[in-house]
């Protein structure tokens, strides 16, 4: 199967093709053959010879949490032939960036105007959640185009704090 | 000692307090609210009891809900864990009145080194050195301003019913300190209900050492040395050694003597540590504050002491003496302990709550894992973020490093963000390595810190793995664009058909 995945905000092309025991895939020119097993689900067990790579996947934020050798990756895989999977891969890609809140909380304070130049890193609206105040950042430098909270506000995660452009 | 003893917390204190009454034969009874009823403390007790909501002012602070659950099943005692209401006189006040054991000290001592003000005042009574600061609280931000311009910059506002760093705040000019000042008030009046702050100089380059002290019914007061807790990040700390890299016994004497002294000017009873700022240069230490109660780090100073704490603090409340006197204390080896926080490291330790998908924690010589959490716990909104604490020990500080970082490889968590990425690179850090500590240390960290990228193999790997399962899981092409749902048997098998067909396309 033809999939895209993003992994580090960089998109790769693969072919991946399970047969049996072994896996092969392609991405970009780089090529793999590995023996597969899976000692319980979402285990995959790599043997490329006698190297044992041990990868553990789980769904995380309608993509996957990939560990592996104490690292964690985020993988969000876009298969071409659904139209779902499309339209996320565009999200992607706009010139319009959602500072989103990470988890439910109350906003206390907003700490600047729509319209406003910012810095990458500048505070635009602090949120308390488990206690703790928390300024969240822009991810980069821009233009406020949209505060849509304030002061008081609860918020679920996901929910849109401001949108930078 | 008691029969029958209510827990009166969750998470991993309450699992190690669990653990302690099991060793000695005694009834665990948990306490927990209604998001908690699956949760690990609840599971591994012989009883528990429903205390309330979800919101931990309705349940583990709610004081009447917890002394009925206590009386309702016939306990003898409440161990209060830290946290929640573990320093709270009143509440010890109240299981004493409803004919209770509290498990820890005197609501008098508590009281007195409760407040931050009131236990300055017994430090410079005990003959032992304080920071310069204010003696009473600031009635204004006039006073505050005009007593830092006194001491000078850089200053520390410090909420007066404060601990764990909350309504804590640094400020190094005096255009900072408005916003410091409202900013600490308001999260020390919803921390601590009580917004009352104090003003301190600030040391630089301070290590932030600390001496568990222990003391009886009969007059005994001792000391097990010394906890090093100088990586911090808001003012809390993540990780914890004994003995401190420093390393210097007779240090460790005039820290214990001094930590002593003040144990014995409050009539102290139980578990308790002794807060220090060390200056680096001088090795001067100056008392910061004392904690009345078992400190979340208690496990560094088991494993290099061979003592258990818990089984103290429980003889200790049921009247017994101390099991051991100053001079039969040893320190052997070193430990560390890391507290796995559901916190992302990358985005300055932003709570990230959720369900934890897969756990596997690590094992092996000299680890010691204490943890809250099972496979599939949700971790809350409403309580602290702190999932489990991983602790090591070895015969020297180096091998101790050596086994974190093999234990940190082993330990997975999936599902939640937490603070084992982090973890991992302060293992490798050279300053870490040469102990180089004061609590600017992960100020500096991530200054200096270079994101190792990781080899492209693993990233293919990642992408391999994640398609894989992603085919495992997913419904063939034929049915998406429509909600139905394939019931009987007929539609089954041609699914089945289609996902066989597509996954070799």
């Amino acid at each position: 199967m033809k999939l895209k995945a993003v992994i580090d905000d960089r998109e790769e092309e693969l072919t991946v093709q399970v047969d049996g025991g072994r896996v092969t895939a392609e991405i970009g020119d780089r090529v793999y053959d590995l023996e597969l097993r899976e000692p319980e689900p979402g285990s995959y067990l790599f043997f490329r010879d006698a190297e044992v790579l041990q990868c553990r996947v789980d769904k995380a934020d309608g993509g996957f949490e990939v560990n592996l050798r104490g690292r964690k990756y985020a993988v969000t895989i876009i298969d071409p032939k659904r139209l779902r999977g499309g339209q996320d891969a565009d999200r992607h890609h706009h010139g319009l960036t959602e500072i989103t809140a990470p988890m439910p909380g109350k906003v206390v304070r907003v700490l600047i105007e729509a319209g406003a130049s910012i810095e990458k890193g500048s505070g635009i609206v602090v949120v308390e959640a488990m206690k703790m105040q928390n300024k969240m950042k822009s991810p980069r430098a821009g233009v406020v185009a949209a505060i849509t909270v304030k002061p008081g506000d609860t918020v679920n995660a996901g929910d849109v704090l401001a949108v930078v452009e | 000692m008691f029969r029958k003893v209510l827990i009166a917390n969750r998470g991993e204190i309450a699992v190690r307090l669990i653990r302690g009454c099991h060793e000695l034969g005694i009834t665990a009874v948990a306490i927990y609210s209604e998001a908690d009823a699956e949760s690990l403390h609840v599971r591994v007790a012989d009883e528990a009891v429903c205390v309330g909501p979800a919101a931990s002012t309705q349940s583990y602070l709610n004081i009447e809900a917890i002394i009925n659950a206590a009386k309702s099943i016939a306990a003898e005692a409440i161990h209060p864990g830290y946290g929640f209401l573990a320093e709270n006189a009143d509440f010890a006040r109240a299981v004493t009145a409803a004919g209770l054991k509290f498990i820890g000290p005197s609501a008098e001592a508590m009281e007195l080194m409760g407040s931050k003000t009131s236990a300055r005042r017994v430090a410079v009574e005990s003959g032992v050195p304080i920071v310069p600061g204010t003696v009473d609280a600031l009635n204004s931000f006039e006073e505050a301003r005009k007593t830092a311009e006194e001491f000078g910059y850089p200053v520390m506002l410090k909420a007066a019913a404060g601990g764990g760093g909350k309504g804590m705040r640094l400020v190094t000019s005096s255009d900072e300190l408005r916003s410091a000042f409202e900013t600490a008030q308001t999260e020390a009046g919803a921390a601590f209900g009580d917004s009352a702050l104090y003003l301190e100089k600030a040391i630089e380059r301070p290590r932030h050492i600390e001496i568990q002290v222990f003391g009886d019914k009969h007059g005994n007061v001792v000391h097990l040395g010394e906890r090093e807790c100088s990586i911090q990040r808001r003012h809390q700390k993540v990780i914890e050694e004994c003995p401190s890299p420093i390393n210097d016994p007779e240090l460790r004497r005039r820290m214990g003597e001094a930590a002593v002294k003040i144990g014995q000017t409050v009539n102290y009873t139980g578990a308790g540590t002794v807060e220090f700022l060390l200056s680096d240069a001088t090795h001067e230490f100056y008392f910061l504050e004392m904690n009345t109660r078992l400190q979340v780090e208690h496990p560094v100073t088991e494993l290099v002491t061979g003592l258990d704490l818990v089984r103290e603090q429980f003889r200790v409340a049921a009247g017994e003496r101390l099991s051991f006197t100053q001079d039969d204390v040893r320190w052997v080896g070193h430990a560390i302990e890391c507290r796995i926080y559901a916190e992302d490291p990358s985005n300055n330790f932003f709570p990230s709550p959720g369900t934890i998908t897969y756990l596997r924690e690590p094992a092996g010589p000299g680890i010691r894992v204490d943890s809250g959490v099972a496979n599939l716990s949700e971790v809350s909104i409403h309580y602290d973020p702190m999932i489990a604490k991983l602790a090591v020990w070895a015969r020297t500080r180096d091998e101790a490093i050596e086994r974190l970082r093999r234990a940190l490889d082993e330990y997975q968590v999936s599902g939640i963000t937490t603070t084992l990425p982090f973890f991992r690179e302060v293992a490798l850090d050279e300053e870490f390595v040469a102990g180089k500590l004061d609590t600017g240390f992960i100020a500096r960290f991530n200054e200096r810190r270079k994101v190792i990228e990781p080899p492209q193999e693993q990233l293919d790997l990642a992408m391999i793995a994640a398609a894989i399962d992603y085919s495992r899981h997913q419904q063939p092409v034929f049915v998406q664009g429509g909600n139905q749902i394939a019931d009987g048997r007929w539609k089954m098998a041609g699914r089945q058909a289609g996902l066989r067909t597509w996954r070799k396309s």
